[in-house]
């Protein structure tokens, strides 16, 4: 224990007492050049933050009694950063078995003890949307987490009151899982009619609940009882926004149409590759994107994408995000959102916007966090140059006003659980594809990950 | 005992030349000379532990027809019994293991149906066979029982193998039986849970498995009310179509019978106590092995443990006057700092007021007694220790007034032993189970350290050994046969799945490990998995890696047939 | 003209291809180039103010702050621009890997565990489209390198313009060894892994003693025709580099020692991730080496967060001399970031500068050709609006071998078709509002 921030030990403690209640911090940030993304750029300013939400923003405010102060003179202080697509801290991340598992949810399989989460608040990162894999065309529910690192109860990462969100995923991925497995979707055509399929069967079942719901007889009969088509009627009811695994533009536009047929509304795309294609119909739908700043070429059908598809999407007005989907990009997201100065030329506020407020509303939790504003969860990131500069080195990070990094008092080793029959030096060399979490355990040889991404 | 009910002792003779039998009522006679002369035993003089703490010295118990027929320091010695001297021997009550699969035999892993729809495989592929009773599983063959029984154990809640929903668990008694039905105290005691996918189909895994749980729970709780109503008026109803899956989950969903989830890291317990919150049943944990971050969790609920009798080997750390890196001395302290959460957390259990039993699932029975001394070495109490094994374990299966403590009317389960049960050189030197008595040589002690003794030397790898392969799909299992060839070893990689058998490449065995290597086609694609391991006795612990994907996953194997 | 047109790059960011006619394409050229009015990172001589770079013949021709100007050179006036040398990713898989997930798009990874005869250079797409890709973000130099078994093949250094492999060659090759490695399988003891990785070390001994012996025999008339151990025989006569892939401390260790052992002079070491754990090691051994990338994750739980960003610096404190790869291929144009995370932790600008230019190309044995802006070296170069680890630095014209690059690539011409798409959600609509 005694590696980890005193603060946060003492915190635990307390909450101990408190029956599992996560902490909420008091500090005043001071006199940083706050980055507020909804309202531009505020130099020598104050933040105030009370019982862990943004009171009060500010020149020279008073520090109330016993209100920890920093000072954040030349520090730049901007909202934490948002990942939309994330893969750490899941212990499990593909049900790949069949191809709809709407019952299935990311919110069983939380795991608080992954490195990763530490390494992602070192990278200024205070909120996460730990997604389910893209193995099925509709795939888990998934779940957004605040990085409370050192609680090992997952229930006390969780996002309270943020809104519940599901994986859809199109294109290679699940047709290649119907070709293994010999069963459809195999193709664009299929992963269509599955949708499809899948919302009259709920439309069915919705149907037959009502009529028992609205008997009046006391020897009324339940009709078969399904966690999947409950989660389904949630989707249609707009109880659950749908974040769709996505490359290809007519894969893409093909969903919108789909959605637009059953009157769903809430929708984002994930990867979105050629998401640019299609930007008009994307901001006429109202639909999001979650975009990576550049990757592409790792599979046919990233093959024509573009480093600039989040300039082009920004440009058109589409709520657009820059996530991560990898351990590794996630420590550096604000470096990630930067790119988009040198692809498209955006401003500043355009892309801190990709990794703060623009993530925040595709989760639906844009109330909460996303900006520095008053009111606000006191999610905050504090960096010694502009976050945008790549010499940028994030220095703080809070999440509800608690500070749970700090680059000062950083010390190595602050792994929360160790297996005491492990040797002592285990040595992982970086490969970017083992980051890369989205087919894990999708394949029907299921002793290894035969696919990236 | 039904005595009487004892048959063809000439074919039970052949299996099992290990036990003794007596005569029954058939016209055969005893040709062996094996059978005990008598039932009723009177140990004497002996230190007699009725409970923890509650100690009589010099005094004397007598076991008759299979109960306790009376004990105290004035006892009369009914005349056909046999007089076991006591002096300096101990006397406690017989163990008892909340969660095992001690008796049952491992069944054939289901195959991979030809036409197999992954989505909603057949339920025994699935591992969903709730309806399942372990009694089916049950063997005398089994080397379990003894293995258990000889460690002090005599009571043992035995649940069937499988994967997420195996079937119920019974209470049985380890003794001398003919028949399986012969150890029953009760069976259908408990519905059986563990995190186990199905290879390859669903549920996969954790994320399945949690869904599918709260599926089954929900719909047998409308079956449940459609059946009831059924039953007390048809009249005009829907007939209910039965379901013998729904049906296993009526007790469970009416709290009639608790479900045991097979729960070892908190991750695991959390996810249990989670669909408990969710759905409401009675639940208890078996397994338990990592409880140290939940004590206060555990305290406050109505859940019922019951902690692994496995503990982590002790880290090896430099010697003080190593010469190690400051880096390399902090990572040793670490490790050291989790092992130790792992041993003390009994005892921290005990100072928080939870009471616990353990389960011998995961654990080796050769190292249990090796571990309890390790829990009390770490503050668990003797008192706690031996209540966990014997009185709290009976209050948590709702079986104290039969078992569990030493006391007149109780069934004649106990452990005799040489010494104090915890101390180091006590051995045990009978075991009493359901009154038939087993008889244990002292035997000289294995030295001290692990791993060194008769007990782990590893003769020779021939053989056929099942292993099971721990990866994020499930766990996987199937058969290895190796044979010897010369002085080079070969052998064949079978799977439960149906999948074809691969020939282990590369065998190597040299100085305990064992190493392999198979390959097969993924996809127009040659996977090689390379594995390797330490031989320690007749398990095999090692990781399969695929080094080409940069994933390894942990492979355990245990011989089959140890000879 | 051309100022006219440079001009108008910068300030609007869209290259020629915005400018080209339908059906036009544009196309490279050579020729008498003069780079004036531009900020000069030589790199290896400081930095000139107001410099001037004549480029003739595909080689620099003069370099400074009073430079004449040739008439019949081109002029271009970058008007306080940087000019910097060609950045060289010391680690890819440009021209190899077309595809990731496309087996038959994908050529660097031959059948066989001993395979160093197994030529990158041959198998190099000089029309793969990350090549335009990533020189338009200035790196003009790539080491592009085989992979797979303990001995997959000989990498090639290639310049990121031409229409042949041999146009491409930038006149540096190497052999490419994967040392063992003691990392990855985690739930050995030590003493297993120890023994796993002895016995790799065992078959690499045994291949060298066999490639030293034949590198003896191998003029006599009678000697047999054995491609791999005439590959090999070129490390042992000093006459090839040898590149060692090494990661975890110990195998870094071991990998110092068996160099020693084996006398060779000419060797690289490859990814060092743990590096920064046996810095003074290697910097007494002199091996220099090539790191990256940068934006990794820490190899072992216990490290601290941004142990792979620090790394470089360690080393090159320590005094190794190090070099910087992406470890990428369509995303190689990530090299100048990474230099710029390890310039953030601890390896200062200068050197993550030296580390993608100068040090790479000394370090692959073309120093005297590539890596600097230095009068006879041959003109790889670019131009930037401003720091080139920025993000929000533009680069303006890049020049490889002399030629001057079309400043386009199928990104950019899809930013150019889909920024304001016609027509837009309506077709019809669109028309008729012209």
């Amino acid at each position: 224990m005694k590696k980890f921030n005193l603060l946060i030990v003492l915190m635990l403690s307390a909450v101990t007492m408190l029956q599992a209640q996560v902490p909420k911090g008091d500090v005043l940030i001071k006199n940083g050049t706050v980055l507020t993304v909804t309202n531009g750029t505020l130099e020598n300013t104050d933040i105030l933050v009370r019982d862990g939400k943004i009171d009060r923003i500010g020149k020279n405010l008073r520090t109330p009694n016993g209100v920890e102060e920093i000072d954040a003179t030349g520090l730049f202080v901007m909202p934490g950063i948002i990942d939309a697509h994330s893969h750490i801290a899941g212990s499990a991340i593909n049900e790949g078995t069949s191809q709809v598992t709407s019952e299935v949810s990311m919110e069983d399989v939380v795991d608080p003890f992954d490195i990763s989460i530490y390494r992602a608040l070192a990278g200024g990162v205070t909120s996460i949307h730990l997604m389910h894999g893209s193995a099925n065309v509709i795939g888990g529910q998934n779940e957004t987490l605040k990085l409370r690192y050192g609680f090992t109860n997952p229930d006390d990462l969780r996002f309270e009151g943020a809104p519940r969100t599901i994986k859809f995923a199109l294109g290679e991925n699940p047709t290649r899982g119907g070709r293994r497995r010999g069963i459809q979707p195999q193709s664009r055509m299929g992963v269509e009619a599955m949708l499809r399929n899948s919302f009259n069967e709920a439309l069915e079942y919705q149907k037959k609940w009502e009529a028992y719901r609205a008997d009046n007889s006391r020897r009324k009969v339940a009709p078969e009882y399904s966690l999947r088509m409950e989660t389904l009627v949630d989707i249609l009811e707009g109880e659950v926004l749908v974040h769709c695994h996505s490359y290809r533009a007519d894969e893409i536009y093909m969903l919108m149409k789909v959605f637009q047929d059953f009157g769903i509304e809430k929708l984002t795309f994930q990867h979105a590759n050629e998401a640019y294609k299609v930007a008009p119909e994307l901001a006429a739908f109202g639909a999001g994107a979650s975009v990576f700043s550049d990757w592409w070429a790792y599979k046919l059908e990233v093959y024509y994408s573009t480093a600039y598809n989040a300039a082009i999407l920004t440009n058109n007005g589409v709520t657009t995000s820059i996530n991560s989907d990898s351990g590794e990009l996630i420590r550096h997201l604000f470096h990630e959102a930067a790119k988009t100065q040198k692809y498209g030329d955006l401003t500043d506020d355009e892309a801190l916007a990709l990794i703060t407020l623009n993530p925040a509303k595709q989760l639906g939790i844009d109330n909460r966090v996303g900006s520095i504003e008053e009111g606000k969860d006191a999610d905050i990131a504090i960096f010694d140059s502009h976050p945008l500069d790549i010499y940028a080195i994030p220095l703080m990070t809070f999440v509800d006003g608690v500070k749970y990094f700090d680059k000062a008092t950083d010390e190595k080793d602050q792994r929360l659980y160790i297996d005491p029959e492990s040797s002592i030096e285990v040595v992982q060399i970086f490969d970017r594809e083992t980051q890369h979490r989205c087919m894990e355990g999708a394949d029907l040889v299921d002793f290894f990950e035969l696919f990236n991404n | 005992m039904k005595l009487h009910l004892r048959k063809s002792i000439f074919r039970l003779l052949a299996l099992l030349p290990l036990l003794c039998i007596s005569l029954g009522l058939s016209a055969q006679s005893d040709p062996s000379g094996e059978s005990p002369a008598t039932r009723t035993y009177a140990i004497t003089n002996a230190t007699i532990v009725q409970a923890a703490g509650d100690t009589l010295m010099n005094a004397t118990i007598v076991f008759k027809n299979g109960l306790i027929r009376s004990l105290g320091t004035d006892v009369s010695i009914p005349g056909d019994a046999e007089v076991i001297d006591g002096t300096d021997m101990f006397v406690y009550p017989g163990f008892i293991d909340g969660m095992s699969y001690t008796g049952a035999v491992r069944p054939d892993s289901p195959e991979r149906p030809d036409d197999l729809f992954t989505p909603d495989p057949p339920n025994d592929y699935a591992g969903i066979t709730p309806e399942e009773q372990v009694t089916s599983q049950l063997s005398l063959e089994e080397n379990s029982i003894e293995d258990l029984r000889e460690i002090g154990f005599t009571v043992s809640h035995t649940v069937p193998y499988g994967r997420m929903l195996p079937g119920s668990g019974a209470l049985l008694l380890l003794n001398h039986a003919e028949h399986p039905d012969e150890m029953l105290i009760q069976d259908n005691v408990s519905m059986y849970t563990q995190f186990v996918g199905a290879p390859g189909a669903y549920p996969g895994n954790t994320l399945g498995i949690m869904a599918k749980f709260r599926d089954l729970y929900r719909n047998a709780t409308y079956s449940r009310q459609h059946a009831e109503m059924y039953a007390s008026n048809p009249a005009g109803m829907e007939r209910p179509t039965r379901d013998r899956v729904m049906e296993a989950f009526y007790p469970v969903v009416s709290n009639e019978k608790p479900i045991f989830y097979n729960a070892s890291s908190s991750l695991e317990a959390r996810r249990a106590i989670r669909l408990k919150n969710d759905l409401g049943f009675t639940l208890v944990l078996g397994n338990l092995e990592e409880g140290w971050g939940m004590i206060d969790e555990l305290k406050s609920s109505d859940i019922k443990v019951f902690m692994s009798l496995e503990l982590p080997d002790e880290p090896e750390n430099a010697d003080e006057d190593e010469e190690v890196t400051e880096e390399v001395r902090e990572l040793e302290e670490r490790r050291m700092e989790f092992y130790t959460k792992h041993v003390s957390q009994f005892g921290e259990m005990e100072k928080a007021g939870i009471k616990f039993g353990f389960s011998s699932i995961d654990a080796n029975s050769r190292d249990i007694h090796d571990n309890l001394r390790t829990m009390i070495a770490n503050g668990l109490s003797e008192t706690a220790a031996l209540n966990a094994l014997t009185r709290d374990a009976a209050e948590l299966l709702g079986i104290s007034e039969i078992t569990g403590s030493l006391s007149e009317g109780m069934i004649a389960n106990a452990v005799v032993a040489n010494g104090p049960i915890f101390d180091e050189d006590t051995q045990i030197r009978m075991v009493f189970a359901d009154g038939d008595k087993f008889d244990y040589e002292i035997r000289e002690r294995r030295s001290g350290g692990n791993g060194n003794g008769d007990a782990t030397a590893t003769s020779g790898i021939e053989g056929t050994w099942r292993y099971t392969i721990e990866s994020p799909q499930g766990e996987q299992g199937g058969t290895m046969v190796i044979e010897k060839d010369g002085d080079d070893y070969t052998g064949t990689l079978t799977s439960d799945d149906g999948a074809p058998d691969q020939e282990m490449e590369n065998l190597t065995f040299v100085n305990n490990s064992l190493s392999f290597d198979f390959s097969f086609d993924g996809g127009g694609q040659t996977i090689t998995i390379v594995v390797v391991g330490t031989v320690t006795g007749t398990e095999y612990d090692a990781e399969a890696s695929i080094s080409a994907f940069n994933v390894s996953f942990p492979l355990t194997a245990y011989k089959e047939d140890p000879q | 003209m051309k100022n006219l047109l440079s001009l108008l790059i910068v300030f609007t960011l869209i290259p020629l291809a915005g400018l080209a006619q339908d059906g036009s394409v544009e196309k490279a050229r050579g020729g008498k180039f003069a780079l004036t009015n531009a900020k000069i990172y030589t790199v290896t001589n400081g930095v000139i103010e107001n410099g001037t770079i004549i480029i003739n013949n595909g080689v620099i021709e003069a370099v400074g702050a009073n430079v004449n100007i040739p008439s019949d050179a081109e002029v271009f006036d970058y008007n306080g621009r940087e000019i910097y040398p060609g950045m060289i990713d010391s680690g890819t898989q440009l021209g190899l890997n077309e595809i990731g997930s496309i087996d038959e798009a994908q050529d660097y990874r031959e059948f066989g565990n001993v395979t160093p005869q197994m030529q990158a250079l041959t198998a190099v797409n000089p029309n793969s489209v990350a090549i335009p890709v990533t020189r338009v973000s200035g790196v003009t130099t790539a080491l592009t390198l085989p992979s797979g078994g303990v001995l997959p093949g000989t990498a090639a250094t290639i310049n990121l313009f031409g229409y042949t492999p041999d146009q491409m060659f930038a006149g540096s090759k190497g052999v490419v060894m994967n040392f063992p490695s003691s990392a990855r399988r985690r739930r050995q003891t030590q003493q297993q892994a120890e023994e796993a990785r002895k016995r790799a070390l065992e078959t690499i001994n045994e291949t060298w003693d066999r490639a030293e012996l034949y590198a003896k025999v191998q003029d006599s008339p009678d000697a047999r025709y054995y491609p791999e151990m005439e590959a090999l025989a070129e490390v042992v006569n000093g006459e090839m580099l040898l590149y060692i892939e090494v990661d975890a401390a110990k195998d870094i260790l071991s990998a110092i020692e068996w160099v020693e052992d084996r006398g060779y002079e000419k060797v690289v070491f490859m990814g060092v991730s743990e590096g920064w754990r046996v810095a003074e090691e290697l910097a007494e051994s002199g091996i220099p080496v090539i790191a990256g990338p940068v934006l990794s994750t820490p190899t072992r739980g216990s490290d601290n967060y941004d142990a792979a960003y620090a790394n470089p610096g360690v080393m090159q404190k320590a005094g190794v001399k190090v070099a910087l790869r992406s470890s990428d291929t369509e995303n190689s144009r990530n090299l100048p970031y990474n230099a710029g995370f390890a310039a953030a932790y601890g390896m200062g600008r200068e050197e993550a500068l030296k580390a993608i230019t100068i040090n790479a190309a000394e370090i692959m044995g073309v120093g005297d050709q590539l890596g600097s802006i230095e009068v006879g070296k041959k003109a790889n170069l670019f131009v930037a609006t401003g720091d080139p680890f920025q993000t929000s630095t533009d680069i303006v014209d890049v020049f490889i071998d002399g030629y001057l690059i079309p400043m386009t690539s199928r990104q950019l011409r899809l930013y150019d078709e889909f920024l304001n798409r016609t027509p837009g959600v309506q077709k019809n609509a669109e028309r008729t509002d012209g």
